[in-house]
């Protein structure tokens, strides 16, 4: 492409590369790696670093508390799944039928996606606080005041209500991702099935969604990474609590690590959920590729 | 468009209303609130103020320290930021307009970032500035919002910038232009509609960001917008017309950000939820 010497050339693209590396590979990438070697270690930051070997691990899997954090987890990645991804798809569709006001409802369905997790943590807090929350207010005008919950303190209702805010603040994302598919879809497919007589309900069932089959495994897989990475939400909303009843994976690793300063279990549960996500993920890339054959 | 029947009609429009006062029930009723005094929110929290009382955001502004969190954020996204997309560019116009040995291998270095997720790096992260006596810095969030945001920008600008024809260095060559004045004054005024995609996404996650923050930062004076508002609401428990004004106050200019650039960031954090 340029006609300066190779000399000069490699000279620059090392000067263009360097400082880019430098903080990309030291910062995002080595970590990782220092992730690992610490998981072998036990250490409170402060004295020597002993090496523990699997021990770290051993004792993580052997704890409840972990355990209830694996169940929270999956509670969330199974309602992120039957709540996002479905809602977004039919507001998507509805989206693309080139209704009027169809662009204040995209506008509006967006909105939470934009707003910080800890400002949706704190709005929801507030929707959901015992006495004066907007929740059990609307309940008590619905003369319903029997159904009104102490919705984060009781552990029967806490991961429910998380869900329900995670929901909120993620489907908008889904709906803009399926709206895109969606326009991409060739007019031609349209008119071809219109022809043969594949109209409304039907139209959409065995033709528009199985067009739409590779960005719903996209949603599926995002959605699921995303269910994993899962923390602002909960640590503002519950911290956690009440007893664990609320701790996710990456709440227990901070926890692990920063309450408790045992830097070396807490890398240890790092690698567990990086481990588990891609376990999960890469059974969903297998079921959705063997559908395909 | 062919006509829609009726029932169609008011089934989607139930249904689209009926998403459309979930999303914004919960932040209308906290910003109307916000509006009334303790007392009166505690005896109906569903009425509307009797008089706007504008009290709540001044003592929020001033007790909530809100200056402090603005200028703080303020200064942490817009520094990243630029350092970003300044690396990101320069980065992706030799990625995207040289040929050299390990170009594919650094690309691909570029792109695995996109799936790193940010806790499998914090322990370290926090032991590295801990080493550097970077803990309760600026620079100790501007690091790693740098680093971990990189991956998205080379990945928007290289993919942009490969785009362009092959002969359009040759102008610069010929006037005697070095490489870098190529890049300058040739490829990076015409990746401009990229570039604000990037700069758009950059601002809106450095802004939004927590984790990173609650864990390298400590003390009060250093805090930034999300990071102080938690705390804010964790300590002032008492007021929660207080708690409603500060939470609007933050809201607002995210508000306008959003209402201003949709259709930037729309696209923008599609794509980079479905390459991510």
């Amino acid at each position: 492409m340029l006609v300066h010497t190779l000399k000069r050339n490699k000279l620059a693209i090392f000067i263009g590369l360097f400082p880019a590396l430098v903080i990309y590979l030291g910062i995002a990438i080595i970590p990782i790696g220092l992730s690992f070697y610490y998981s072998i270690m036990d250490w409170n930051g402060i004295g020597d670093m002993k090496v523990v070997g699997m021990d770290n691990y051993i004792r993580i899997l052997s704890d409840d508390t972990f355990w209830l954090s694996v169940q929270n987890n999956v509670m969330i990645m199974i309602t992120g799944l039957i709540g996002q991804l479905p809602l977004g798809l039919i507001m998507a569709l509805l989206l693309n039928k080139g209704l009027r006001g169809s662009g204040f409802f995209r506008t509006v369905g967006f909105m939470p996606v934009v707003i910080s997790s800890v400002m949706v943590s704190l709005i929801w807090g507030m929707v959901y606080n015992t006495e004066y929350g907007m929740l059990n207010g609307i309940l008590s005008f619905l003369g319903l005041d029997s159904w009104r919950q102490n919705w984060l303190g009781d552990a029967k209702w806490s991961m429910l209500s998380i869900s329900v805010a995670y929901i909120w603040q993620n489907c908008g994302l889904y709906m803009v991702i399926f709206l895109a598919a969606l326009q991409n879809i060739p007019e031609e497919v349209n008119e071809a099935a219109e022809l043969d007589g594949a109209t409304g309900w039907r139209r959409t069932i065995h033709v528009t969604i199985p067009m739409l089959r590779n960005t719903i495994m996209v949603a599926v897989v995002y959605s699921i990474s995303n269910s994993f990475r899962v923390f602002d939400l909960i640590q503002v909303l519950t911290g956690g609590g009440p007893a664990h009843q609320t701790e996710v994976m990456t709440i227990y690793m901070y926890n692990s690590a920063f309450m408790n300063l045992r830097y070396g279990y807490g890398s240890a549960v790092s690698i567990l959920i990086l481990l588990f996500s891609l376990v999960v993920i890469s059974v969903i890339n297998r079921l959705g590729r063997e559908k395909d054959a | 468009m062919k006509k829609k029947s009726p029932l169609f009609q008011i089934f989607a429009y139930t249904f689209l209303s009926l998403f459309a006062i979930m999303n914004i029930i919960p932040i209308f009723w906290m910003v109307v609130n916000s509006f009334k005094e303790e007392q009166e929110y505690a005896a109906d929290p569903f009425s509307f103020p009797e008089t706007l009382n504008f009290s709540n955001y001044s003592k929020a502004w001033d007790i909530a320290n809100m200056d402090t969190y603005f200028l703080n954020s303020l200064i942490i996204t817009f520094v990243s930021l630029i350092v970003t997309v300044l690396l990101g560019a320069l980065a992706a116009y030799f990625l995207a307009r040289f040929t050299f040995r390990l170009r594919g291998f650094i690309y691909g270095l570029f792109l695995l970032g996109m799936l790193v997720p940010i806790h499998a790096t914090l322990i370290p992260i926090f032991l590295i500035m801990q080493k550097m006596s970077l803990i309760d810095t600026y620079l100790s969030l501007i690091l790693p919002y740098t680093a971990f945001h990189l991956s998205l920008t080379v990945f928007i600008l290289e993919g942009f910038m490969r785009g362009f024809p092959k002969d359009l260095e040759e102008s610069g060559v010929m006037d005697g232009a070095g490489i870098f004045r190529i890049f300058w004054s040739i490829i990076l005024p015409i990746t401009r509609p990229a570039m604000a995609t990037v700069v758009i996404l950059n601002f809106i996650y450095n802004w939004n960001e927590y984790l990173f923050a609650l864990v390298l930062i400590t003390s009060n004076s250093l805090k930034t917008l999300p990071l102080g508002l938690a705390n804010f609401v964790g300590v002032e428990t008492a007021s929660y017309t207080l708690q409603m004004s500060a939470l609007t106050i933050a809201l607002i200019p995210i508000l306008i950000f959003y209402l201003l650039l949709q259709k930037q960031l729309v696209t923008g954090m599609t794509a980079g939820a479905v390459k991510g």
